[in-house]
């Protein structure tokens, strides 16, 4: 190869932008954080000013006291983590019977014929439903709060993993045929990694999904977690710290979904644009 | 191990031991109008270390007949003879180059061209040393550890060529592997092309439907015709090795591109 061969070569290389790095340029940011300010005075003054009730929406000033106050009580961390693992625990367990499951639904025709009829109809039933139902089989404790956050959030990552599995480059295929690979080394070396974005965004998904059948769970029958507090403060009127408790789930939620999204530009590297 | 870039005399494609041979292959698909035979009664016969092209309209079933030499695709009668033993399945000993590069996005350039290693098994270092040489082999030395998305379509087909050489096939299948790139590109790759595999001494089967490209990189073009899928002839082509694109304008060329199209033209 001669010294003009490879310039040319070189001239070929697509110059984007790295691969990983998406966020847009700081004035998008500075944009996201001006609307934040807005919408805080806006939550602070239509209240004072009488616009709204303040037994209706309190000042947000007033809600920020009581998010302080209530982080500072002696039972909040124990409420707190009660619901935080039953999110983690509910989210682990769904992610992976979801991951095996949509596996087996997609690289065996006989279980997806058998089962798929059942698995559709168990998605088209409101799972809230069956919380009462779990509080009478699990009681009142964690497990019925997980068993129902695995419920609700196992479906996005079963039907993820099959559909990416299903969708996966006939070209891809046909090479790793030709190269008489073996199903296993398909499914490992083409197959999973393609679907890998896919199978992604339906854990994240997931994510949000077991936040909520931690909740319901917990709404509908529990001695403690957010979601008790935040019943018991409805009860109570005590809309201040009702707004604390939504205030510190939407970090919770914001703040995995965050992590999750992370971890994802790194695992897929290659495709980071696009997830 | 890839032999190092000298030139050859013509004699050396002359008759040597057959590595393919297709006996009477015809190949019948079922279609929403009836069935469509895409393939009638083909003979053809590559001999080692010889580049053949296949050339014909679309519909003329050439890369239906790669297919089945592959062993991706049964003939519906016939048989694909490779080294005199029935092809019925894909064989290691037989590379296929696509259409398009067909790389994995997640992996680098090296380990794009070791996927067929690994999937074999065997001596990782050995491999790895192989690819590394059939990266250097195709201009890409500089863009082992780069991926697939930071590379244009020349470069990437490039990669999909050091794939296939890096595990050295008895027989490499070639399915149009430049028909996406543009003119410009295709012209570099074709001389990039000529020059490996005539280094290497490469059995190719090329198919393509340009019959520039066919002509300048072959000993022999198959000339086929649609309706059914038919070898309308085959002509030898007696051109001067190495080649190089002064080669076009030869009288010879031109003659043996007039001659192909009028096998084509004589069809219709």
């Amino acid at each position: 190869m001669n010294r003009t061969r490879e310039r040319v070569g070189k001239a070929e290389l697509v110059t984007s932008r790295p691969p990983g790095r998406r966020s847009g340029p700081w004035r998008y940011r500075l944009g996201s954080f001006a609307l934040l300010i807005v919408l805080l005075a806006l939550w602070e003054v239509l209240p004072r000013v009488g616009v709204v009730a303040e037994i209706i929406l309190p000042p947000f000033s007033e809600v920020a006291v009581a998010l302080w106050t209530l982080v500072q009580t002696d039972f909040f961390l124990e409420h707190f983590t009660v619901t935080l693992s039953e999110i983690g625990i509910g989210f682990a367990l769904g992610t992976v019977i979801g991951f095996v499951a949509g596996v087996l639904l997609a690289i065996s025709t006989v279980v997806n014929r058998v089962t798929y009829p059942f698995v559709v109809a168990f998605q088209a039933v409101p799972k809230i439903v069956f919380a009462p139902l779990f509080i009478a089989w699990f009681g009142f404790g964690q497990t019925s709060k997980v068993v129902m956050a695995i419920v609700i959030s196992f479906f996005p990552v079963l039907i993820n993993t099959k559909v990416g599995l299903e969708n996966v480059p006939e070209e891809s295929i046909r090479l790793m045929r030709s190269l008489r690979a073996t199903r296993f080394q398909v499914f490992r070396k083409v197959s999973l990694p393609h679907a890998l974005p896919i199978i992604f965004a339906g854990v994240q998904t997931a994510l949000t999904f077991a936040v909520i059948g931690a909740l319901v769970g917990e709404f509908v029958g529990a001695a403690s977690g957010m979601g008790y507090l935040l019943n018991l403060y409805n009860f109570q009127l005590r809309i201040d710290r009702v707004f604390a408790v939504i205030v510190i789930l939407a970090a919770v939620g914001a703040f995995g979904y965050f992590i999750l999204e992370w971890i994802g530009r790194k695992l897929i590297f290659w495709r980071a644009d696009e997830i | 191990m890839l032999p190092s870039v000298s030139s050859q005399s013509t004699e050396r494609r002359s008759e040597r031991s057959p590595v393919i041979e297709v006996l009477g292959v015809t190949r019948v698909f079922a279609g929403a109008t009836g069935e469509v035979t895409a393939l009638h009664d083909v003979d053809v016969t590559i001999s080692e270390g010889e580049f053949v092209s296949f050339v014909g309209p679309s519909g003329c079933g050439k890369s239906t007949l790669l297919n089945i030499i592959a062993g991706l695709l049964a003939p519906s009668s016939g048989s694909v003879l490779l080294h005199g033993q029935e092809v019925r399945e894909p064989s290691r000993k037989v590379g296929f180059m696509f259409q398009a590069p067909v790389l994995l996005p997640w992996r680098t350039v090296e380990r794009n061209v070791l996927l067929p290693a690994e999937v074999f098994g065997g001596d990782k270092l050995a491999s790895t040393e192989k690819a590394r040489a059939a990266i250097d082999l195709v201009g890409l030395a500089e863009f082992t550890r780069s991926f697939p998305h930071q590379l244009s379509g020349g470069m990437q087909q490039r990669v999909a060529l050091a794939r296939v050489l890096a595990y050295e096939p008895e027989l490499v299948l070639m399915d149009e592997p430049f028909g996406s790139l543009d003119e410009f590109t295709r012209e570099a790759m074709n001389l990039e092309l000529f020059r490996v595999t005539d280094a290497a001494r490469m059995t190719v089967a090329f198919v393509t439907h340009n019959i520039g490209e066919a002509v300048f990189l072959s000993d022999r073009v198959v000339v086929m015709t649609p309706r059914p899928g038919e070898v309308a002839g085959v002509i030898d082509v007696g051109l001067e090795r190495p080649r190089d694109i002064s080669v076009m304008h030869d009288r010879a060329f031109s003659d043996l591109v007039f001659e192909v199209r009028d096998i084509l033209g004589g069809k219709r």
